[in-house]
């Protein structure tokens, strides 16, 4: 059983669980965006950021060594500084989205400490689907956990919280009870899972990519995307400088370039069927989940609005 | 911290060709761990203010690291210029190796092209030291030219110790030595598939005739070993730079065995 909290005492009650902590909500600019509120008049639950929330966990670009020339110890380690964060206003695809992260992030020999900080001190409180809030959602096909410290559904006048974690249990202990079953999520939008081993070379995948810029708009918005570069950059000087880290796209030519100009991923059609086959097949290979949370960012984001769903729904069954 | 590299002496340089220098690498001083490595692993190689490249371990040693460095582009150029008494950063080793431990009791067909010949120097390095391990080790080494032939001073002993076979692709017509495509003489070699395992490392064309060429001797997939080059950055498995289909070449390769990835989607 959950807990009820009045929609007039919402401020309060984030200001009480985001003491000493910044406080991460949808903030209504020139468009909508997860930022930490100044104001709490400027959070905004309707539609969901078409940005998602990765970048509090693995920043676009995050400087990780200040590389000094002139000394001994020419690279020195950047201390990484986190206040502790609530997210308010999250979704189940980007709660989800970390749950991917997780496995790449914090599940191997090698872990992300950056990451790890990153989520170990933020409060993911949020926001239940209905009804979803754009047409490109599709995560009723996903299999989403219900993963969150704290989860809304709107009311009306109120809140019906429920807690998803010991720690979220702890913020809503105050509250009063409140008897409810939290609906779930229905889209209209549907994926059509399929072994796409068996479809690589369906017609399909040409029909819709012939329209791709490669810009990797889609990966950038993408809530389980994260596969970056690592450069040096030096000052003017040419003694100080840094290697820091920063987002890349598997929809770039250069992204397999190596020495002797050689790309192994050379046209387009090949670079979107790794991102798709990377997304429901390799990473459910490695980890055995799909690294997709339906919440269509890729589509909506796409200046051709490419939609992978499409090509999956209209694979040529008889060709199998 | 996880891509922290640390200071590595240079011991040694020596010039294998107009554009190749094997370096020797102590570990770092104070540092109580031997190193440990295996063949076929890599160290990811720093140049501050430039960048960082992957190179092939190509020795065997608790004590130093050889790399055989060819200078094709910014990191490679910049290590080049370094010399006896200054530093290169390395973080690693990363990577599965060839796995020498499983094929104790095996006979060895080393097949190599080019610069591909260096982490099958760490293999023979390896063998050297656990001779007894292994049955007989049949070696082919190509190159383009004579000018080119890397490890000279090796080659002399794995001359004596194993059954070498040393080839370029083009020579003058006074070369004493051996002219012809390393597929060739692994084909003329008439080499049968008993107790065998292979393992080949060079471009990719190579390894490809050199397979259908061992198909023909009637090898079978999962006795060969290959070596994979893809652009890296993190070198474990987070940055998506190197994978193939669901196979990450830093983590679960450079080396694979064949069957395993015959055919798969780029
Ligand atoms: C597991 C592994 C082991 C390896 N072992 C060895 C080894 O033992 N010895 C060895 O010599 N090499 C080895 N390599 C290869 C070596 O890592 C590469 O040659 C590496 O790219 C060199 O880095 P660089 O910075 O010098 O070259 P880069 O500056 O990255 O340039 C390499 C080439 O890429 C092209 N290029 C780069 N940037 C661009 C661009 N923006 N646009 C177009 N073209 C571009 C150029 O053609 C250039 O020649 C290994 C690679 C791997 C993956
Ligand atoms: S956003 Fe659309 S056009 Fe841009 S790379 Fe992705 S699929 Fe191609
Ligand atoms: S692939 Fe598209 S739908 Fe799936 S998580 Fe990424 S942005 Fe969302
Ligand atoms: S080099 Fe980054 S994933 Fe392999």
């Amino acid at each position: 059983m959950g807990k009820v909290l009045e929609k007039k005492r919402l401020d309060a009650f984030l200001r009480r669980v985001s003491r000493g902590a910044d406080l991460i909500a949808p903030v209504k600019r020139d468009t909508l965006r997860f930022e930490v509120v100044r104001d709490y008049d400027d959070i905004c639950l309707e539609g969901r950021p078409l940005f998602p929330i990765k970048k509090f966990f693995s920043p676009a670009k995050q400087d990780l060594f200040t590389l000094n020339l002139t000394k001994k110890k020419l690279f020195k380690e950047d201390e990484i500084k986190l206040k502790p964060r609530v997210i308010f206003g999250g979704r189940l695809c980007d709660f989800n989205g970390l749950l991917r992260l997780d496995k790449l992030f914090l599940s191997g020999e090698y872990q992300d400490d950056y990451y790890r900080l990153a989520r170990e001190n933020t409060l993911l409180l949020g926001i239940n689907c209905d009804p979803p809030p754009s047409e490109y959602c599709f995560c009723e096909s996903m299999d989403l956990e219900r993963y969150y410290d704290l989860f809304f559904h709107d009311l009306g006048d109120k809140y019906y919280v429920e807690a998803g974690s010991a720690k979220g249990e702890a913020l809503i202990m105050e509250l009063e009870d409140y008897d409810f079953l939290i609906p779930p999520i229905r889209c209209e939008k549907k994926l059509d899972r399929k072994d796409l081993a068996k479809y690589y070379d369906d017609p399909a995948w040409e029909k819709e990519n012939e329209k791709c810029l490669s810009c990797g708009k889609c990966t950038a918005h993408c809530t389980t995307c994260l596969c970056f570069d690592m450069i040096d950059e030096l000052e003017p000087d040419m003694k100080r400088g840094k290697r820091y880290k920063e987002w890349d796209s598997c929809q770039f030519l250069n992204f397999t370039l190596v020495a002797g100009g050689f790309v192994f991923r050379k046209d387009r059609l090949t670079r979107f069927k790794h991102r798709i086959y990377h997304k429901l097949q390799y990473f459910r290979e490695n980890f055995g989940v799909d690294m997709c949370t339906g919440c269509g960012r890729c589509i909506e984001a796409c200046p051709r609005l490419i939609d992978f769903t499409e090509v999956i729904n209209k694979f040529d069954q008889s060709r199998v | 911290m996880l891509f922290s590299p640390k200071p590595f002496r240079i011991v040694k340089k020596e010039a294998q060709t107009t554009d190749i220098c094997l370096f020797k690498l102590e570990r770092p001083r104070g540092e109580k761990e031997k190193l440990c490595y295996d063949p076929g692993e890599f160290f990811q190689v720093s140049v501050p203010g430039v960048g960082e490249a992957p190179f092939s371990v190509c020795s065997c040693s608790h004590d130093f690291i050889e790399f055989n460095i060819r200078g094709v582009g910014s990191v490679s150029n910049k290590l080049l210029e370094l010399e006896p008494g200054s530093y290169m950063w390395l973080r690693g080793p990363y990577g599965n190796g060839y796995p020498m431990k499983d094929l104790i009791g095996n006979n060895l067909v080393i097949i190599g092209g080019g610069t591909g010949v260096a982490p099958l120097r760490g293999v023979l390095k390896y063998v050297e030291k656990h001779r007894a391990d292994y049955e007989k080790v049949h070696v082919f080494f190509g190159f383009k030219r004579p000018e080119e032939i890397l490890f000279k001073k090796d080659m002399e002993v794995w001359n004596r110790i194993f059954d070498l076979h040393l080839t370029v692709d083009k020579a003058p017509k006074d070369y004493k030595g051996r002219v012809g495509l390393v597929t060739k003489i692994v084909e003329e070699s008439g080499l049968n598939n008993k107790n065998k395992a292979v393992m080949i490392c060079g471009p990719p064309i190579m390894i490809k005739f050199t397979i259908m060429t061992l198909e023909k001797l009637g090898f079978n997939h999962d006795q060969i070993f290959v070596s994979f080059e893809r652009r890296m950055k993190c070198g474990v498995g987070m940055c998506g730079h190197c994978m193939i289909s669901g196979l990450y070449v830093c983590k679960d390769g450079p080396v694979f065995r064949y069957d395993k990835v015959k055919g798969v989607h780029e």
